[in-house]
């Protein structure tokens, strides 16, 4: 038995995905955003304790050498992954925006 | 830096060892000088050895516990012998005096040949516990790679 | 990211046996300095509680004989511990390098992002 065919009511406009709707935080584009902002804070935080290690190494305060070197390479990490992360958030962004039409 | 820190201190090591040895070689080769330009006989001398913090001009007052007890060693005082020294009947001797006794240094070769041979094992031990830190120094530089 | 118990616990590791090298050293330096007593930490003891991140206990090292200055340096046990520290250093920095890389790597990934 199948279901009688509904007449066909308006349909919605197909609206371009915008810029400001990603800035803005609404819709699709607060997930882009959060999703680079909590990449930029691991980023963020690992530079300052690598600068406070140099820093640190400089001034002759610090403990040792190798934790100086391993904070630098931490941040450097972080960074290489907060890289990939912008780089896919990109791609994805221009592949929606070839999708639209 | 600390590290950086303990080669000053395997240094201040080498530094001292060499003084004893130095010291030393003195002794041996005046074992059986009679006359000195100060008159008498020479007089032996020793080294003596003190604990002391090393401080380089890299390092900074925040010092970590370990810092301050890993302690260099430094040369205090040169001690030079005071007694009396070891008279021998040789009357024949131009520095004998009117009993014909010449007047001998305290230096006992062979002990004092002992003695160096212990300043150059303390010396090579310094020397490789500077090579296995500047080693372990590299290898920190290489978590770089 | 690199905060995972695995590397914290390499890098507290080489830093315990870095503070052990340097007392290995100090000893040496002083192997004839009178009265001197050898020092070390319990490195075990150390490693256990090093991520409460307080400085090292330095004891005195019992059962080791005195000579007739008050010194009780043993240059063979100092020159063994030199030998051990080193390599165990150059172990666990060689182990963290491989952990960094292996890190880097899937980070990279297949070179790059897709278009």
């Amino acid at each position: 038995m199948t279901a009688p065919i509904s007449p066909v009511t308006s349909t919605p406009a197909i609206e371009a995905p915008r810029l400001d709707s990603i800035t803005s935080g609404q819709g699709n584009g607060s997930e882009f955003r959060s999703l680079l902002s909590s990449a930029i804070q691991h980023v963020e935080v690992a530079q300052n304790k690598a600068d406070t290690a140099v820093q640190g190494f400089l001034s002759g305060e610090n403990d040792e050498l190798h934790s100086t070197i391993l904070a630098t390479q931490r941040a450097d990490l972080e960074f290489d992954m907060f890289l990939q992360v912008r780089n896919k958030v990109v791609s994805a962004y221009q592949e929606i925006m070839r999708m639209q039409i | 830096m600390s590290l950086f820190n303990s080669l000053d201190v395997s240094a201040s090591g080498m530094a001292a060892q060499r003084a004893r040895a130095e010291v030393l070689v003195e002794n041996l080769a005046n074992a059986d000088t009679t006359r000195t330009a100060e008159g008498g006989p020479y007089r032996r001398k020793d080294v003596v050895f003190e604990s002391s913090a090393t401080a380089s001009p890299f390092s900074s007052v925040f010092q970590s516990a370990i810092d301050g007890q890993a302690t260099g060693v430094q040369v205090s005082q040169i001690v030079t012998d005071s007694s009396a020294p070891v008279m021998r009947y040789m009357p024949g001797h131009p520095d004998a005096d009117k009993d014909g006794f010449v007047a001998f240094p305290h230096v006992n070769p062979a002990e004092d040949m002992v003695d160096l041979m212990g300043a150059s094992r303390g010396y090579g031990a310094n020397v490789a516990a500077m090579s296995a830190i500047k080693d372990m120094i590299q290898r920190s530089i290489d978590l770089f790679r | 990211m690199l905060d995972g118990v695995g590397v914290n616990s390499l890098e507290q590791y080489m830093t315990l046996l870095a503070d052990r090298q340097k007392l290995v050293a100090a000893n040496i330096a002083n192997a004839d300095t009178p009265g001197f007593k050898t020092k070390d930490i319990d490195f075990q003891t150390e490693f256990t509680n090093a991520l409460q991140g307080t400085q090292p206990n330095v004891t005195e090292v019992q059962g080791l004989v005195v000579k007739n200055d008050g010194n009780n340096v043993s240059l063979d046990r100092e020159a063994r511990l030199l030998a051990e520290n080193a390599l165990r250093f150059n172990i666990a920095s060689n182990l963290l390098r491989g952990q960094i890389h292996t890190l880097r790597m899937a980070i990279e990934g297949g070179g790059g992002s897709s278009a």
